[in-house]
């Protein structure tokens, strides 16, 4: 069964549930989601804690997989997929942005956004050269040689998202990308988001703030384990 | 080729790692260098008393055989043997009748008499008879001078070759050659002084302290015919027709005795492999044992290791669901793991036999063992440490290996 419409889709969950054993109880994280999302979209998914928006980010993120429904991301169908199987698929379709940046403090910024190459196997030559374009894509050339700790929050996240961006993912997937900045430096990232979505990319952001998700052109809400609405909002933010 | 970069990574990371925590690595080595050390010196010394003991069996000769009345090591069954005959002159010479042209045949006598020159004495000597034909079975080489030659023998002449340790004792810096030397009450003349052979081994005999004189002139001096007791030396051909020639030798000897086929032999064949077997059987005890002990410490800074591993691991709880979020698969997290204590064994293990080859050197110049750090044991205890630090580094790296990426990321 092919879910994924080659020049549409680009991810879909249908019937998806999650529960989660908490001693003898059952958690239900989420139960019985169905959505579909396109190329070069850009989503913000929206919910209180506890909603089961956390659960779904790790879905689409391929960092855990539906007790049962199917998932599909760019042609993969990701429920049937064996742990090593999901390594690669988020090693190729998925660039993460998370809230606490999440850089190897040892390593410095070129080498935290050549990360994902090596797990791919990437040779030294093309490596170098798709690193450096991903560093200068966010605007951090002269900083690749120092360490994440001598960098400002802001910068921070920019090389997480060059990190995102190496591998040329189908989708972005960002977590509360601005929860630890100040509110300047948080719109400098929401601009350079609006870029990339500009430039073609597939862009998923997981917020509880509306004047973020206000950057995105739809907008899916969740409540206990459901999708409570899922809007687009492409004309307000085209005017 | 997909491995590679991710092993590279896995390679540089460890090496950070053990950079960034230096004193923690550093006391960590210390377990592993104690346990190299502790069976890299084991093993050192153990290969210098085989060197050495394959040195003085040189003096044995492996293509030859020796028909005696004793084994050369008995093992409590004494009794056995006590009443055999001796082997005696005319049955040394009825042998070698047996094998004329076939193989060379060489009678040797044994005794022990003092000896002496001017004032100095040496007690206790071992004095041995025998013929021109020792020469060639082993490798006991003349240092100056010469060894005993035919003419001596048949002349019955009193000339004396000393063992380098006689010639040290009584002569000093000395040139010995034709000084007279009494042995016993007798007079010999010093013909020649053979090259060091390094003392004994496990209670063998001491060849530094040896004399050779020919057997027709000790049988002259120190013997009747009946009271002696002969080894008969014989030497195949070729060292494959070794088998072969102990075989007829026990035939010859059965038909000069005229044993009946249902009587056991009432001689012995003695040969290098006897005593390898016996050398081995003891040493190999001796350094399985120490082995073991010695294991014990390597086991206990392999430990020390897995302690810091998991430590490591448990510090790198975040770090790990970071680089699976992005791609990492279990292996590359193993890999990481296993390189962080592959190489803190390593770095460990090659100062662990730098220490040992201080300690085999020290060894060595008191004198008291002789210790032979090889390059094979140094290659031993290299593959050693490796395959410590894996192990060491299993169950860790096992468990980074297996952490949930959503857990780990959140773990603080």
């Amino acid at each position: 069964m092919q879910l994924t419409d080659r020049n549409g889709s680009i991810l879909s969950l249908r019937d998806v549930v999650k529960t989660y054993e908490m001693g003898a109880e059952k958690v239900h994280a989420l139960s019985g989601v169905s959505l579909n999302m396109n190329r070069n979209e850009y989503v913000a998914i929206m919910g209180p804690s506890g909603s089961g928006k956390s659960t779904l980010m790790n879905i689409i993120g391929c960092l855990d997989v539906p007790t049962s429904g199917s998932y599909s991301l760019d042609g993969e169908m990701v429920a049937d997929k064996s742990e090593g199987q999901l390594a690669e698929i988020r090693n190729r379709l998925i660039g993460f942005v998370f809230q606490t940046f999440n850089l190897i403090p040892r390593a410095d910024i070129f080498h935290n956004v050549e990360l994902p190459l090596i797990y791919g196997g990437v040779g030294k030559t093309k490596r170098r050269e798709l690193t450096e374009r991903a560093i200068e894509q966010v605007g951090l050339t002269d900083r690749k040689t120092h360490k994440p700790n001598e960098l400002s929050g802001g910068q921070r996240q920019r090389v997480a998202i060059a990190r995102a961006l190496v591998f040329n993912p189908s989708i972005i997937l960002a977590d509360e990308p601005t929860g630890n900045l100040d509110s300047r430096t948080g719109e400098e990232i929401m601009a350079m988001f609006d870029r990339l979505h500009a430039e073609g990319q597939t862009i998923i952001i997981v917020t509880h703030e509306d004047h973020i998700a206000d950057h995105a052109h739809r907008v899916i809400r969740l409540r206990d384990g459901k999708i409570e609405s899922d809007k687009s909002t492409t004309d307000v933010a085209a005017a | 080729m997909r491995l590679l970069p991710d092993m590279l990574e896995s390679m540089k990371i460890a090496w950070h790692s053990i950079i960034a925590n230096k004193a923690r690595g550093a006391l960590t080595t210390l377990g592993i260098i104690i346990g190299i050390v502790a069976v890299t010196t084991t093993m050192t010394v153990f290969n210098g008393m085989q060197t050495q003991f394959m040195q003085s069996a040189g003096a044995v000769g492996a293509d030859v055989v020796y028909v005696s009345r004793n084994p050369w090591i008995m093992m409590g069954d004494w009794f056995l043997y006590r009443n055999r005959p001796n082997i005696d002159m005319q049955e040394a010479e009825a042998l070698e009748q047996a094998f004329r042209g076939r193989a060379i045949v060489n009678p040797n006598v044994d005794t022990r008499r003092d000896v002496r020159f001017r004032s100095e004495s040496l007690g206790g000597v071992d004095v041995i008879g025998t013929t021109e034909k020792m020469l060639a079975m082993s490798n006991r080489i003349p240092e100056v001078g010469r060894f005993l030659m035919n003419h001596d023998v048949r002349f019955k002449k009193n000339v004396v070759v000393l063992a380098s340790g006689i010639a040290e004792g009584l002569f000093g810096d000395v040139s010995p050659i034709n000084k007279e030397i009494d042995i016993g009450p007798y007079k010999f003349r010093v013909i020649g002084v053979l090259e060091e052979q390094g003392g004994s081994t496990f209670g063998g005999p001491n060849l530094d302290r040896q004399v050779f004189i020919p057997i027709t002139a000790f049988i002259k001096s120190f013997g009747g015919r009946r009271s002696m007791n002969v080894d008969v030396a014989v030497q195949a051909p070729n060292i494959d027709d070794l088998d072969d020639l102990e075989y007829e030798v026990i035939g010859e000897m059965r038909k000069i005795r005229k044993l009946k086929p249902a009587e056991d032999d009432n001689f012995t064949i003695n040969k290098l492999d006897s005593l390898l077997g016996a050398f081995n059987s003891i040493v190999g005890a001796v350094l399985g044992i120490g082995l073991l002990v010695t294991g014990i410490a390597l086991f206990v800074g392999g430990i020390g290791v897995m302690n810091i591993m998991f430590v490591s691991v448990t510090e790198r709880t975040r770090e790990i669901g970071i680089r699976k979020a992005i791609g990492a698969k279990k292996r590359s997290i193993l890999m990481q793991f296993l390189f962080e204590s592959a190489a803190i064994c390593l770095f460990g293990g090659l100062i662990g036999i730098s220490i040992a080859a201080l300690i085999a050197a020290g060894i060595n110049a008191s004198g008291v063992m002789p210790a032979n750090l090889s390059g094979g044991i140094m290659i031993a205890a290299v593959v050693v440490s490796i395959v410590v630090g894996v192990f060491a580094g299993l169950v860790p790296a096992l468990k980074g290996a297996r952490l949930d990426p959503i857990e780990a990321l959140r773990y603080e």
